[in-house]
């Protein structure tokens, strides 16, 4: 529904000639005293942010009953019996299936929509071309939430209360993604595409045999990012999706808290939604952290 | 709201464009076209106008003109949502970009392991609110880690998340745990941009560290952070899940941000004419902010 937001610092683009590569960074050596306060402040920084995890993971394995920090954060008694109910409950595994509908089609819808838009307004002519572009990235500047309420009317005018195409489709229209594929076939060279043409190949050819296979860095990166956007969306598919069957694991998981299950199945619910999103990470890491700024700042 | 730079246009090619050209090109875009007239160019000027009338949902619309402003004007649940969230947001704010730009200084070095640091820390950026919400419920209960903590350092302890003062701390440093590794990829990008002569000519002009940092470092840096401050203070006002799964709003409304209002209004009450001028309003404080960070941090030395 929102835009994905890419870290302007994670949008890949083609590699550089050699000549045009940025020297090492070879700093100053850090002196003793400063390495050892830095990996102290780290490692109690690094605690701090996967204490969350481990305890959401630890206390997933426990047996339902009453448990009481200290002791709750040893990984014994083990029980795994919440993870058996959780899987033995059809609503949990819809949910689970509700999840990945919304993600995958919304990637893939996103990834073609916009690698199609993202070609014309890069390599075409045509009028008007300028103001359409524009007009689609002004969208970024309109907030969420007051477009939001519009789009749920129409959803629910069209009877898409309820339904995945209802929860997916406003999704589609995605203007960060247009604007991403457009910079980067636009850094294409022309040539690659003016001899198939000469070839006699049609557009769409060249789009299928030439394009997409160019641009598999950023349908990758985009696609990590849309899909993680999608699988931790919560409003969006909290309006739309408003009957159990319909939910979403971050409303699913939502709701059952709010009837007080118990906290290890809550948690159990939580790591099985949380296995993807790692998944994803660990995948599209390199995006994330390996990525010099291409955008976004220029200082 | 994410990327700010603009292209230049490209030299002229020679070739004239053809009909048919413009017509394939028109066919690739059509179906993103469609669905941004319908999902996008349309409901931002319907939710704008939605804000003077009365529309519910089931009920028949008539035009109020102004009439849903002067009754968020004259609503005291209005000005505690606006108090609630400027209050976390001003908390937010700064303490994630100081969590950012210190573990950006920290990772800046290719040591071994900075790596792995890195990706720690953005760990929690790509983890849904709701999980984190759903733990940290547990983290802050009473009895809890959070509670002990502060047993032992000699704060409050007890539950924070049941304290009408405290709750909104304890929503800080969810908001602050789950956000600052974004400001730090941001600034590390940066961080890696500066030329490392400026740094070795202040050093070789026997600069301390701390001065190499105010005077080389961070003028560099003051972009980025600008960028990384409008960002956050976006996400901040728009803070919702954590508040849903971990409060509700409570106690006592003082967890009730405007975006858990806005929701409040729209799908509770059904009142989406009262909830689209709740978002018009929340989109007029962020441009309000935004100006007012172009002039205080964006401003160019």
């Amino acid at each position: 529904m929102t835009e994905t937001l890419v870290p302007p610092a994670a949008a890949p683009t083609p590699p550089l000639p050699p000549e045009h590569r940025r020297r090492p960074y070879r700093p100053h050596r850090a002196s003793r005293s400063w390495q050892l306060i830095r990996a102290v402040l780290l490692v109690i920084g690094a605690a701090i942010t996967l204490f969350p995890f481990y305890a959401m993971v630890v206390l997933s394995f426990k047996p339902t009953g009453p448990v009481t920090f200290p002791d709750s954060l040893l990984p014994w008694p083990f029980s795994a019996e919440a993870y058996d109910a959780v899987f033995g409950a059809k609503s949990v595994l819809r949910w689970v299936w509700n999840t990945l509908v919304y993600s995958v089609v919304s990637v893939v819808g996103v990834l073609l929509l916009s690698s199609l838009a993202g070609y014309a307004f890069a390599k075409k002519r045509f009028p008007g071309k300028e103001t359409m572009f524009w007009s689609f990235l002004a969208m970024l500047m309109v907030p969420y939430h007051v477009t939001m309420i519009p789009t749920f009317i129409i959803i629910s005018e069209l009877g898409g209360v309820d339904t995945y195409w209802g929860l997916i489709l406003p999704t589609l229209a995605n203007a960060q993604a247009v604007f991403l594929m457009r910079q980067f076939i636009a850094s294409l060279p022309d040539s690659l595409f003016e001899a198939a043409r000469l070839d006699g190949c049609s557009e769409w050819r060249v789009y299928v045999s030439i394009v997409l296979p160019l641009i598999k860095p950023i349908l990758a990166t985009l696609g990590v990012f849309v899909f993680l956007w999608h699988w931790n969306d919560f409003l969006w598919p909290l309006i739309v999706g408003q009957s159990t069957d319909m939910r979403t694991l971050t409303t699913g998981i939502a709701s059952l808290q709010q009837e007080n299950v118990p906290l290890n199945m809550l948690l159990a619910g939580s790591v099985i939604a949380f296995v993807p999103i790692f998944m994803a990470y660990l995948v599209g890491q390199r995006y994330f952290t390996e990525g010099v700024a291409s955008s976004g700042i220029k200082g | 709201m994410e990327m700010v730079v603009l292209p230049g246009r490209r030299a002229r090619r020679l070739r004239r464009p053809s009909a048919r050209e413009a017509g394939t090109a028109l066919l690739f875009i059509l179906p993103c076209l469609a669905l941004f007239v319908v999902f996008r160019f349309g409901p931002a000027i319907a939710g704008v106008v939605l804000g003077f009338t009365d529309y519910t949902i089931g009920g028949d619309t008539g035009w109020v003109g102004l009439e849903n402003f002067r009754r968020l004007v004259d609503d005291p649940t209005f000005w505690s949502a606006v108090r609630v969230t400027v209050v976390f947001t001003l908390l937010s704010v700064p303490l994630s970009m100081l969590a950012s730009l210190g573990m950006a200084l920290l990772t800046r070095r290719a040591f071994r392991g900075a790596k792995i640091f890195r990706s720690i820390f953005f760990l929690p950026v790509v983890t849904s609110l709701v999980l984190a919400g759903v733990v940290f419920t547990w983290v802050f209960a009473e009895g809890g880690p959070w509670s002990s903590l502060m047993a032992g350092l000699g704060l409050p302890a007890g539950s924070w998340l049941a304290d009408s003062v405290l709750v909104i701390p304890a929503l800080v440093f969810v908001s602050v745990w789950s956000r600052f590794g974004y400001g730090m990829l941001i600034l590390l990008a940066r961080l890696q941009e500066i030329p490392a002569e400026l740094e070795e000519a202040a050093r070789t002009d026997g600069a301390s560290a701390w001065q190499r940092f105010r005077y080389v470092t961070l003028p560099q840096l003051r972009p980025a952070l600008f960028f990384v401050a409008i960002i956050e203070t976006t996400v901040s006002f728009q803070v919702f899940d954590t508040v849903y799964v971990m409060t509700g709003g409570g106690p006592v409304r003082a967890s009730y941000t405007l975006v858990y209002m806005l929701y409040d209004q729209g799908f509770r009450y059904f009142d989406l004419g009262y909830a689209s001028a709740i978002g018009v309003a929340l989109f007029v404080m962020t441009v309000v902010v935004a100006l007012i960070q172009r002039l205080t941090l964006g401003r160019e030395k």
